[in-house]
């Protein structure tokens, strides 16, 4: 503090630029860097004799680059050390300093890595750049030039990487499809940006746009799968059955006091599935007779194409799968009681015991008398004793009310979730494609390998998502609960406005994690014969036209996959902030 | 001012809140150990107690936030059962304001206040909205409608869950210790606004450590301990002249500490 002259000693010391209140001391210097513990000692020798021996060897391979890296380096570190030493510092030496030179070991940190990058960075550019061929042409293994990559290969195989076994007319709507989805998008972004978010037509923009995010899954089905137009036009059971469906979903609902009725929303209600049904009737019809929308054999999907549907199917399936899990599975609701669960099991169970020991199937609907009496069928004591399963009923009976006092809908969820959690993926999907059909009618034709893939998938990805959702809602103060009871809000309206706002603002980082988690163990379908983008890159490798071509090909799909990572996990990041607004 | 503001006309039905030997059990532990209590239409009464007596839990049996397991409990000629829509209909007739506010953070202080008069008792959101303004009015904040409540000081915070549990047009009032949590040069704003609902009639039951407050406002003065109702008595009685030796014993921890 050699230029500052106080007048009083109170006034404390004004520091200029380029000098610093703390002195170099070579002896504190050697004790935090070297001498300073026997750990660290060894640290900074084993990367010492690391780093030279690194060094002498790229001098002998690239002279020229070595000694650019070796001299930047020491000029940034003769640099660091005349600021340091002599007060000198400007902004560069002091970042080099703070960044790159604090210490002994990071300096040579930053040379060891510096060599390091050149390495690697030249063997990617010699190899993808320098001495690499992008002509489709030259991919064959006969002309292939092999000391570099071909990147032909991506261009040549860009239908099967992109949809897979897809028919190549419909390639049209598949860009019409990415390209309404992709305008989906960049109305929600226009619409949530800072700027426009409170302005009139910026709330139109969200309001189109969530319409549009409600209908997308229709809109995708119609673009992706087609609609096929089956006589009759109106199937009167469907029609029926679905009308009924939704009145007694909405009794239930009004019964429990969950919503409320009068004749404006009950008719909405009564109307809604004739009038959604005769509406996807008439568009059908429509694009039969037009031939726009023809049907496509969903298990041609393939490529990037499959790898996005069963990201986005799977994670917009089991999210609210996942939040009905979690609330069965903290339901508080009145068990069934024992007095009406013990007759029916005793009942069951002797009726069981009967069919399955003395029972014939004279007078028994024929549905009831499939492989009755596994007494008289038995070929060895094993068997003699499975003829005696429905003893296992009074068993359940007992766990169920004993574990979680009749509560059925905490039952359901806790085993669903524990089950579903406790199996690998892979386990599910071979059962989904290879077990379902067993259990299926015969005559049935049977899932899609599509489908049941996806029905698979989603159970597994529900019962992670159900675990998660509940984290966020136990960590929700108690206080909130009782506040929104004492203020008579009812159970949906109370999670509804102020639980699941709050637990969902919490669990965006782990749902953003779940979201790219899902999307790329959708990688693990190619293991059961799908052909997603993992799956095209098997069969491409394996092509005789281009065969062995597997780096380019997984370094793609590396980047393909990191990007759209990325692009999540950005978007969970701006999700957060605009969350964020109300807890300052 | 409207006849919402001075207070309910409709509670000339006297006796509100009947409670007839409550028992509440946490596992094996009597925490209401048979507890009676007549409280009338209008009438301020205080519940004292040493911590762990039982006084909380009692004032959250009455609107279910805790669920008794003997006796009975009728509020406005309701009794507390299982029977949902019985609880849901007391939960409208009963305010409750808590220890630590409970508002609701990602709404603003408007929104916190509107949000149950507007899906419970089914009003157009321009008249929660003027109801609201009212209360936020009424209890000195009114400029603090659009903010968020981790932007509020406690004091202020707690005056907005009591315009909270205002808007919905209670008959009864329940305070747990609402001074417990704030910082001392807070706690007179909010006693200032329930001195204030006490004068306009409403029918208060509070639980609190302010001994100020309880000898000016209440009609009576209730002593709880250990899960027991040991001394009801009128606030000069209770302080000049308490009957109960327990009640002494309380008086002088408190008042000579």
């Amino acid at each position: 503090m050699a230029s500052v002259t106080t007048t009083t000693s109170s006034k404390p010391p004004v520091q200029q630029r380029g000098t610093f209140s703390k002195k170099f001391n070579l002896n504190y210097f050697l004790q935090d860097n070297i001498s300073g513990s026997r750990g660290l000692l060894i640290w900074v020798s084993i990367l010492a004799i690391v780093t030279v021996g690194l060094l002498v060897q790229q001098f002998n391979n690239a002279p020229g680059r070595t000694w650019v890296i070796f001299g930047v380096w020491a000029v940034a570190v003769l640099g660091t050390v005349v600021g340091e030493l002599f007060t000198l510092h400007i902004g560069a030496t002091r970042w080099l300093k703070e960044n790159m030179f604090n210490n002994v070991s990071n300096s040579l940190m930053t040379l060891f890595l510096g060599l390091f990058v050149a390495i690697i960075g030249s063997g990617l550019w010699s190899w993808g750049v320098a001495n690499a061929t992008f002509d489709p042409a030259l991919t064959h293994p006969d002309v292939r030039t092999f000391d570099g990559a071909s990147w032909g290969v991506l261009w040549g195989a860009r239908k099967l990487l992109l949809t897979g076994l897809l028919e190549p007319e419909h390639n049209g709507r598949v860009i019409q499809w990415t390209l309404t989805i992709l305008g989906l998008w960049a109305l929600s972004f226009i619409g949530t940006r800072e700027s426009t978010r409170e302005t009139g037509w910026g709330t139109w923009v969200r309001r189109i746009a969530n319409v549009g995010w409600v209908l997308s899954p229709f809109i995708s089905y119609i673009f992706l799968a087609g609609l096929e137009y089956t006589e009759p036009f109106i199937d009167t059971r469907r029609f029926i059955l679905g009308t009924v469906l939704v009145v007694a979903v909405m009794a239930i609902l009004w019964f429990f006091k969950v919503i409320q009725l009068n004749p404006m929303t009950t008719a909405m209600w009564v109307l809604a599935w004739p009038a959604a049904y005769l509406l996807w009737r008439g568009i059908t019809l429509v694009s039969h007779n037009a031939e726009i929308f023809t049907p496509i054999d969903v298990d041609r999907w393939g490529g990037l194409l499959l790898t996005v549907i069963f990201a986005i199917f799977v994670n917009i399936l089991s999210f609210p799968i996942g939040i009905l899990l979690a609330l069965g599975r903290r339901a508080d609701v009145q068990g069934i009681p024992y007095w009406i669960l013990w007759p029916i099991a005793i009942a069951l169970t002797a009726w069981g015991l009967y069919t399955s020991t003395f029972g014939n199937c004279i007078g028994t609907p024929s549905f009831l008398c499939e492989n009755v009496n596994l007494w008289a069928t038995s070929r060895n004591t094993v068997e003699q004793i499975i003829a005696f399963w429905p003893l296992l009923i009074p068993l359940a009976t007992w766990a169920f009310l004993r574990s979680f006092d009749g509560n059925f809908l905490q039952a359901f969820s806790v085993l669903f979730i524990e089950i579903i959690r406790g199996v690998p993926l892979i386990t599910l999907l071979f059962m989904a494609i290879i077990m379902a059909p067993f259990f299926l009618p015969e005559d049935s034709q049977g899932l899609s390998n599509f489908w049941a893939v996806i029905v698979g998938y989603t159970i597994f990805s529900s019962s992670y998502m159900a675990e998660l959702v509940r984290g966020g809602l136990q960590a929700i103060p108690k206080g909130q609960y009782e506040a929104a009871d004492s203020l008579g809000i009812n159970t949906l309206q109370k999670y509804r406005f102020i639980i699941l706002p709050q637990a969902l603002r919490i669990l965006i980082p782990p749902l953003a994690g779940a979201v790219i988690g899902t999307f790329k163990s959708s990688s693990l379908v190619a293991l059961v014969g799908m052909i997603d983008l993992v799956g095209s890159t098997k069969a491409i490798i394996a092509n005789s036209q281009w065969l062995g071509l597997r780096t380019e090909l997984y370094v793609f799909m590396f980047v393909l996959y990191f990007l759209v990572s990325s692009i999540v996990s950005w978007y969970s990041r701006r999700l957060e902030d605009q969350a964020g607004l109300g807890v300052r | 001012m409207t006849a919402i503001m001075d207070g309910p006309e409709a509670t000339k039905v006297s006796d509100v809140i009947v409670c007839r030997d409550v028992h509440k059990w946490y596992g094996d532990f009597e925490a209401l150990k048979g507890v009676d209590l007549t409280v009338e239409a209008g009438e301020v009464v205080v519940i004292l107690g040493p911590s762990g007596s039982g006084k909380s839990t009692f004032i959250r049996c009455m609107n279910r936030l805790e669920e008794h397991q003997e006796g009975r409990i009728i509020i406005d000629g309701i009794e507390l059962t299982h029977d949902v829509r019985n609880i849901s209909e007391i939960r409208r007739e009963v305010g409750m304001v808590f220890q630590q506010f409970n508002l609701f953070p990602h709404l603003t202080v408007l929104d916190n206040i509107t949000l149950a008069p507007i899906n419970v008792r089914k009003w157009s959101r321009d008249r929660a909205e003027e109801l609201a303004m009212k209360w936020l009015t009424r209890v000195g904040i009114p400029e603090q409608a659009d903010k968020y409540p981790g932007q509020l000081s406690g004091g202020q915070q707690q005056r907005v869950a009591i315009a909270r549990a205002l808007t919905m047009q209670p008959k009864i009032l329940l305070f747990d210790e609402p001074t417990s949590a704030l910082d001392p040069e807070m706690i007179s704003e909010v006693l200032d606004v329930m001195r204030d609902l006490a004068k306009a009639g409403y029918t208060i039951v509070a639980v609190t450590h302010e001994m100020g407050f309880a000898r000016e406002v209440a009609q009576r003065i209730i002593f709880m301990d250990g899960g027991q109702i040991v001394e009801i008595n009128s606030p000069e009685n209770f302080f000049n002249n308490p009957t109960h030796e327990r009640t002494k014993l309380f008086l002088s921890q408190i008042l000579n500490h």
